[in-house]
């Protein structure tokens, strides 16, 4: 029997990864120390699995890149590299705008150079006549060395917004994410344990979220109350949470529940909080967190939408800012004033991508079945 | 009298993985003559598998043939085309695969199912009307009523639908069946059913059958000749008889003291210490030396040839003689 | 020793067969239809049968897995000498304790350990819910238990996930979680039935060792009356829902009674190609017991059916000496008539 403990080391470890933490579990004082180990041990294994995914890499990079414009206007300010009265997203302003010499001219042919006697007519800071060759401040202003993606028509750095707007929706995005996994984990997995009246009850609830679209229903709540981020988080939270993960969770919290170790710990005599808390949780864990993922995608959109409509009370965010390019005329220029325009628009795009691509990346880790071989 | 149909010829098979080449099949030669009935039996992980899905080339596609040949009439399979390969699949060499009958398509007709295998694999082409008599002779054959042809599957029991399973892989009038564990998930009673109904059919049909199983008892019952094999091995090959009566190799020696069985004295069993090894680095010398009682220095460095132990009686062990008879060990 | 570990009165299972939205169900399956046996302490019996006879069912009822549609189990209580406790009335709050005197081990070793708990994690929960021990006796308790059942040193395996053990492993963790409480009765559904031949018999040897160690009794649930001889004292063969015939190993498996048991005996394959046996031929397939009728349930299958069988009810099982029961019309009749 003695052959039995030395067997090999799982091969696909790295070998003297393991090794140390063989020596740490031998060595280890108590058993909060051994489970440290042995989570680092599985992550370690998870993230080899998850690194031979390069679109799940690709994703992370991106996610990465975002994480650090969310971080860098804190450090901006800090250093005093960035002064708050020019830079800050909301009430900073460019006190000396860039200006251009343009001619008055009826129509114009190269905008560039020329501007319509009919925006100066309405422009009250300007005067002068067709043919006049005047100064123009710019603002919007397109970038230039101060102002690396330009400012917006009040003089605001689009680049310190964009950051902002970029710290907002890591905010909001993990926040709705973490509401929907603990609702819906914990509505599934109770739906799943008790079955019953319990499980018809929460999933009618859920039908119900389903069925009403969530658009609509954030239209209708932002109309009745001040509608903050965090308000629409946890909304965005309940409404997927509740709604479409609980039911997949429910489904994969029955396939585990009929598992014989849950019967092996009722057996034991285990009870039901712990066979729920202990054993079926931690089991649909995994495929929570791939929704979590897919939450933070719905949520950033979702932000973008109601803020592009202008039913949502935030100081910066990537929606308001395509909306006051909206509000404000910038938008259908044909591209005139992309600066505006752009840098917000593909960065909810490429963040909404970004949580998707790591989401089945992850997927890919929870579900072996879809591993290649 | 009967002449050699299959000829395995020092066949070795790899699978090439990320860790490694996983060395399924090592050296493994045998015959199967006509109207003769071969087991291969082992534990899961042996090879067994592996070679009845190399018999067919229906192999993954990470297996790499490294040397050896699998002659079927004295044409080597390993070196056809694919298209080939593909003529002779269920014409010569059919298959009853492990857990088919659990295969079918439940929205056809069974005999709609096996109809279409005939359509694709079976040569001389036949009308409707004569597929529909071929059918039904081969739901007489192995025991099922023909109606049942135009019967869903999830109409027919676990049984009826392993006899189906049987009744297609016989369609194209092969010359090989490969049974691969045919009956594992049914009932005792049942099994021995289809079991009794394989080998009336075998014995009326005059064909080939090779059957693969964990199960040493249901491989008993049913074959002329047994192969047992151990980690990618082929260890001990001899007439069923022979082998039972008195296993040379220490594993089947083994593996015979630890079956119980409802006959005989009501023993204590010997137990096969340890576990079966790891084939992405299989032992040095003999596969099965860590668990041996009898292992010698010279198992753990040499590899022991198939000997001749008489009657045709062959095993690879180097200590064949130091194996004592089977009841030996008892009580 | 006349006081019985376990005593099954007219145990009963029915399953309702659903037939649509909200109305009461009118048809039943009979997956265990009145069953009586005992089990003495020490004694370990084998419950044989093909699948669907009702015998898991049987297991996880007397386990309180499952509620039973009626009928009693009854356990001696340790505290309270003599006296049988009915385990449907044991009051919620002294489950736990009731938890203690019955384990179970369960058939598949690669779904009966939860993958995300270490071997310790697993072996140590009913100790952990039942609050014996600090942290540290549990620790040691586990690694006593790990050396008894063959998986030495236990330091190597304590800290193991399910998937870095093999089969046989796997199995030896899960008859150390059932034992670990020092239970006097396990319930064991096909413990080996999923492993490698090679494995077996190590495994059922450890299991033999520790009831002599632990005193405690199996009831031992195989489809495969080659194992349930080597573990079993006693043998009952089930049948639709009903135990057709119960008696010792040896006596049951040379002398069946019952035309079930010898049809099933005859079927089971024996590795040793000269003996020849008796065939018995029984008609058809197995059928499920929805609103079974009164009579025999194996009229159907049944060679040598004759008109008592057909006329009167399920016949009861009935002392043909030495402890062998039987439920057979014809074996009694035989016997009469002899």
């Amino acid at each position: 029997m003695t052959d039995l403990g030395q067997r090999a080391p799982e091969p696909d470890l790295e070998a003297n990864a393991e090794a140390v933490e063989s020596q740490e579990i031998a060595k280890a004082q108590s058993l909060w120390q051994i489970r440290w180990a042995l989570l680092r041990r599985s992550f370690r294994n998870n993230w080899k699995l998850f690194r031979r995914n390069r679109i799940g890499i690709a994703g992370l990079v991106i996610i990465g890149f975002f994480a650090t414009l969310a971080i860098a206007p804190s450090i901006f300010f800090a250093t005093g590299f960035w002064s708050t009265s020019v830079y800050d997203p909301v009430t900073g302003l460019e006190p000396n705008p860039p200006s251009q010499q343009l001619e008055i001219v009826q129509t114009v042919t190269d905008p560039n150079t020329q501007i319509d006697i009919r925006q100066v007519l309405v422009d009250g800071r300007i005067n002068g006549n067709i043919g006049d060759v005047i100064d123009v401040t710019l603002q919007p202003a397109p970038p230039y060395g101060k102002h690396w993606l330009g400012t917006d028509p009040l003089g605001r750095d689009i680049l310190s917004q964009l950051m902002y707007g970029a710290k907002a929706a890591f905010g909001l995005g993990i926040l709705a994410a973490t509401v929907t996994v603990l609702i819906g984990t914990v509505v599934g997995s109770v739906a799943a344990f008790y079955g019953g009246k319990i499980d018809a009850f929460l999933m009618r609830l859920a039908d119900l979220l389903i069925m009403v679209p969530g658009l609509a229903i954030l239209i209708v709540i932002s109309a009745v109350v001040r509608f903050q981020l965090w308000h629409l988080a946890v909304v965005i939270g309940i409404l997927s949470g509740f709604g479409g993960v609980a039911i997949v969770l429910k489904s994969q919290a029955l396939a585990v529940k009929v598992k014989p170790f849950v019967d092996a710990a009722r057996v034991a005599g285990g009870s039901n909080a712990r066979l729920i808390v202990a054993h079926i949780i931690p089991n649909v864990m995994p495929l929570s967190f791939l929704y979590m993922m897919f939450t933070v995608t719905s949520a950033i959109q979702s932000e973008a939408t109601l803020s592009f409509i202008g039913l949502l009370n935030v100081d910066m965010s990537w929606g308001l800012m395509i909306q006051l390019a909206n509000n404000q005329g910038y938008l259908l220029q044909g591209g005139r004033y992309w600066w505006m325009v752009f840098p917000a628009g593909l960065a909810v795009t490429f963040i909404a991508m970004a949580f998707f691509l790591v989401g089945r990346a992850m997927d890919e880790v929870v579900n072996p079945r879809l591993r290649k071989r | 009298m009967s002449r050699p149909l299959l000829e395995v010829d020092h066949l070795v098979m790899n699978y090439t993985t990320e860790k490694g080449d996983v060395s399924a099949i090592q050296d493994v030669s045998f015959t199967l003559n006509e109207g003769e009935s071969l087991g291969l039996v082992g534990e899961s992980g042996c090879g067994k598998t592996s070679i009845a899905m190399s018999l067919l080339r229906l192999v993954a596609e990470n297996a790499r043939f490294d040397s050896g040949e699998i002659r079927l009439d004295g044409t080597d399979l390993l070196s056809l085309t694919d298209e080939e390969m593909r003529q002779r699949r269920w014409n010569d060499i059919s298959m009853v695969f492990q857990g088919a009958m659990n295969a079918w398509n439940p929205v056809y007709k069974v005999g709609d199912q096996i109809r279409e295998a005939m359509d694709l694999h079976f040569h001389p082409r036949l009308s409707n009307a004569e597929v529909e008599a071929r059918i039904s002779k081969l739901f007489e054959l192995v025991g099922l009523n023909p109606a049942m042809m135009n019967r869903y599957p999830h109409e027919f029991s676990g049984g009826m639908r392993q006899r189906a399973i049987i009744a297609m892989a016989l369609s194209c009038d092969p010359k090989i069946i490969i049974a691969d564990e045919p009956t594992t998930a049914l009932d005792v009673i049942v099994q021995d059913q289809i079991l009794q109904e394989l080998k009336k059919i075998q014995a009326d049909l005059g064909m080939s059958i090779i059957y693969i199983s964990h199960d040493i008892a249901v491989i008993a019952e049913v074959t002329d000749k047994i192969g047992v094999m151990y980690a990618g091995k082929l260890v001990e090959l001899g007439s069923t008889r022979e082998v039972f009566a008195r296993p040379r190799h220490p594993y089947a020696f083994l593996l015979l003291s630890s079956t119980p069985s409802v006959t005989g004295p009501r023993r204590k069993l010997a137990p096969l210490e340890g576990e079966p090894p790891d084939l992405l680095n299989p032992p040095t010398g003999c596969r099965f030396h860590p668990r041996c009682p009898y292992a010698t220095d010279q198992c753990a460095t040499d590899e022991p040839p198939m000997e001749d132990a008489g009657d045709g009686h062959q095993v690879a062990c180097w200590n064949w003689k130091e194996v004592p008879e089977l009841g030996g060990l008892t009580k | 020793m006349s006081q019985p570990l376990l005593k099954v009165e007219n145990l009963t299972k029915l399953f309702p067969v659903s037939k649509g939205f909200l109305r009461t169900p009118t048809d039943f399956i009979h997956a265990v239809d009145g069953i009586n046996f005992e089990i003495q302490p020490g004694e370990s019996l084998g419950l044989v049968g093909e699948s669907g006879c009702g015998k898991s069912t049987t297991g996880r009822m007397l386990v309180k897995l499952m509620e039973a549609s009626s009928g009693h189990v009854l356990m001696s209580d340790k505290t309270h000498t003599d006296d049988l406790i009915d385990i449907a009335n044991i009051p919620n709050d002294q489950m736990k304790r009731f938890r203690r005197r019955v384990q179970m081990i369960f058939q598949d070793p690669y779904e009966s350990m939860n993958p995300r708990r270490t071997v310790f994690e697993t072996v140590s929960e009913p100790l952990t819910v039942q609050n014996i021990g600090s942290l540290k006796e549990r620790e040691e308790r586990v690694s006593e238990m790990l050396r008894l059942v063959g998986l030495a040193p236990p330091d190597a395996f304590l800290f193991r996930y399910p998937h870095e053990l093999s089969g046989g492993q796997r199995q030896r963790v899960a008859i150390a979680r059932a034992l670990v409480l020092d239970p006097s009765f396990v319930v064991a559904d096909e413990p080996t039935s999923m492993l490698d031949v090679s494995i077996r018999i190590s495994i059922m040897d450890l299991m033999l060792k520790l009831a002599d160690e632990f005193d405690v009794s199996y009831l031992y649930i195989t489809h495969d009356l080659a194992v349930a001889r080597y573990m079993c004292d006693r043998i009952a063969v089930m049948y639709l829902g009903k135990i057709v015939e119960i008696g010792d190993t040896e006596e049951i498996l040379g002398n069946p009674q019952h035309p079930y048991t010898k049809a099933l005996l005859s079927a089971v394959p024996v590795p040793d190609p000269s003996f020849k046996r008796e065939e018995v031929e029984i008609l058809g397939g197995i059928t499920k017991a929805i609103n079974p009728p009164s009579e025999c349930r194996f009229i159907e299958r049944c060679p040598w059916a004759k008109d008592v069988c057909r006329t009167s009810d399920h016949p009861p099982l009935e002392d043909k000496g030495d402890g062998h029961y039987v439920a057979c019309h014809l074996v009694e009749s035989a016997l009469t008539s002899a």
